[in-house]
């Protein structure tokens, strides 16, 4: 055999990240779920914004407290997150119903790190991605909106595009960390849509109006709305600063990850 | 050099592997044995550090698996369940592989071409035929040019061409001085390949031993002379010797206890003529069923009990 392999230049943490890229960007779903967001992210706003002068010419007072960064929310929060969730689910559960985790484990024996790899992969990428979006978003929503609407300032537009950013690196964290713990795509994604959605509706159906704001997805709300908006789900304004709301959902994340890296840890490849 | 010391593998209250202590040696082809469900590939999991022993340890070249700084420069392998994302292309999973444990790029390509995928390296590996996904594994195995390399039923799929091409691999990568395990139920097949022989059965080890050392006991030779006085001088020969001689048709006589080499010298001694001389192929296989007879465990029900029901 021609051995021109060389000494080992790199491998361990950084090896394993590039290993994750390259098979982040190597399979078309990726790929898919990513124009699924860009769709539904500018094809929401675009709709929702020509409605607003519409309403405004209707002498609609509702138009007035319509504002550009609120319809990308609601873009995000009822549409787009569901391909970018999707994306960080098959990219761990998908492996298990492959069998590629075998080979991922085989690559990268410290379980750990195999996670660790993931989200190094995959979050900065869906920053980006919530930033880029959100840009495009507003970019549409703004000049649609003729004027209607409440204006919006150029520190609004940079404030919401990186809470969103920062909307999709949890979200991404915490269903990384729910299919780790899973290793099940319909499994994984059935707990983070009850988390994200049926949990709010079923703690206000219930009366358990304290705890909203600690759910994760109203918390993720809170978090791309900024404090004192309001927040549909709740109907309440946002209690707390941009900087809490990252930390309430950064808990869950944290949870997923933590549960996932155990699960990861003791038991067989599978 | 694998080393397996007290290795055990419970799967909730059942026992898969059972204690299993045997080492593999370098620069020589192991063959790997047992029927279906005797622990083989769980054994080999476990050596990759994918199943965790339920005690005892496997050690690569003396160190665990997960301790490996770039496990894949060390340790090739090809498992028997399907392991390959079958959206990405061959050469896109490989580069994968490569970076992960700090193996160039351009790597990639040799193997491909050592395997001779380098015409479908751009395919999804969900479109390649069975024998092109084992070529891929084996790409896979070779890519970080390992010392030790595990194959479990490597042939599995493969046309003829491709068995024998992966025999000579087997073969050359033994001679090269590297560690190779290739695990089997066919006995046959390890004939042809194998230096050594591992026999588990229930998980338990049955039996490791060269391969000539693994038949000599019993092992058939036949023995073709054209003329009848000269046969019935070796076969008298031969029974003083205490071995058994059975005259066949056409001139030939089937020993069994002895070995080709001493009938043939023997014969020798004896100025005598032959026509052929050749050890008993399936005899081998007869070592090995009856060796495992006791440990199947999905044996298929015998007919008579199967009619009674
Ligand atoms: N993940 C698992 N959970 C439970 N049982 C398992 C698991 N993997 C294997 N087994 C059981 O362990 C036993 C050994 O299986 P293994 O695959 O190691 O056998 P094998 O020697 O490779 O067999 P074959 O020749 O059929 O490939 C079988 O009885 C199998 O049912
Ligand atoms: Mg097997």
């Amino acid at each position: 055999m021609t051995a021109t392999i060389g000494p080992p230049r790199g491998g361990g943490l950084p090896g394993a990240v590039h290993s994750e890229w390259t098979k982040l960007w190597s399979v078309r779903s990726s790929w898919w779920t990513v124009l699924a967001a860009a769709v539904l992210m500018l094809g929401y706003t675009a709709l929702a914004a020509t409605a607003v002068p519409v309403m405004a010419e209707h002498g609609d007072p509702e138009a007035a407290t319509v504002s550009a960064p609120g319809l990308a929310v609601n873009a995000v929060f009822f549409l787009a997150q569901f391909p970018v969730l999707a994306l960080a689910t098959l990219f761990i559960a998908g492996e298990y119903g492959t069998g590629a985790i075998r080979s991922t484990l085989q690559w990268v024996p410290v379980r750990g790190r195999v996670l660790t790899a993931k989200c190094a992969a995959l979050l900065p990428a869906l920053c980006g991605l919530g930033v880029v979006l959100t840009g495009a978003a507003l970019a549409l929503a703004v000049p649609l909106m003729g004027g209607a609407g409440v204006p919006l300032t150029a520190g609004e537009a940079v404030r919401t595009a990186l809470a969103i950013g920062g909307y999709f690196v949890l979200l991404g964290a915490f269903a990384l960390g729910v299919g780790t713990a899973l290793r099940s795509v319909a499994g994984a994604l059935t707990v983070s849509f009850v988390a994200l959605l049926a949990l709010p509706m079923l703690c206000s159906a219930l009366g358990l109006t304290a705890v909203l704001d600690y759910l994760p997805g109203v918390a993720g709300v809170n978090l791309m709305l900024g404090e004192g908006t309001l927040n549909d789900l709740t109907g309440q304004p946002v209690p707390y600063a941009r900087w809490v709301a990252a930390l309430v959902l950064g808990c869950w994340s944290a949870a997923a990850l933590g549960a996932g890296a155990a699960v990861l840890r003791s038991r067989d490849a599978g | 050099m694998i080393t397996l010391r007290g290795l055990t593998k419970h799967y909730g209250r059942k026992r898969v592997v059972d204690e299993l202590t045997f080492d593999v040696a370098p620069g020589r082809v192991t063959g790997f044995l047992g029927p279906n469900g005797a622990g083989k590939s769980t054994t080999m999991r476990m050596v990759l550090g994918l199943d965790r022993p339920t005690s005892g340890e496997a050690l690569v070249d003396g160190r665990r698996y997960a301790e490996l700084r770039h496990p894949l420069r060390e340790v090739g392998a090809v498992l028997d369940a399907r392991s390959v994302h079958p959206g990405r292309d061959a050469r896109r999973h490989l580069l994968a592989m490569a970076r992960s444990n700090g193996i160039p790029d351009a790597r990639v390509d040799e193997v491909l071409g050592t395997v001779g995928l380098a015409d479908v390296a751009g395919k999804r590996a969900g479109a390649f035929s069975l024998g092109m996904g084992q070529r891929l594994g084996i790409a896979g195995a070779l890519l970080g040019d390992p010392g030790t390399l595990l194959f479990d039923e490597p042939v599995n799929g493969l046309d003829p061409d491709g068995v024998r091409w992966i025999r000579q691999l087997m073969r050359s990568l033994a001679t090269e001085g590297r560690t190779v395990l290739v695990s089997s139920h066919l006995m046959s097949e390890m004939q042809l390949t194998a230096d050594q022989l591992v026999v588990i059965g229930r998980g338990r080890l049955l039996a490791d031993a060269p391969v000539t050392e693994f038949v000599a006991d019993d092992r058939a030779v036949h023995v073709r002379l054209p003329d009848p006085g000269e046969r019935q001088t070796l076969a008298h020969h031969l029974t003083g010797e205490g071995l058994a001689v059975e005259e066949r048709g056409g001139g030939e006589l089937v020993v069994t206890g002895g070995t080709v080499e001493g009938v043939g010298d023997l014969a020798h001694a004896l100025g005598l003529r032959l026509h052929g001389l050749t050890a008993d192929a399936v005899s081998l296989e007869q070592a090995y069923l009856r060796l495992t007879a006791n440990e199947v465990e999905y044996a298929a029900p015998a007919a008579g009990r199967r009619a009674g029901r």
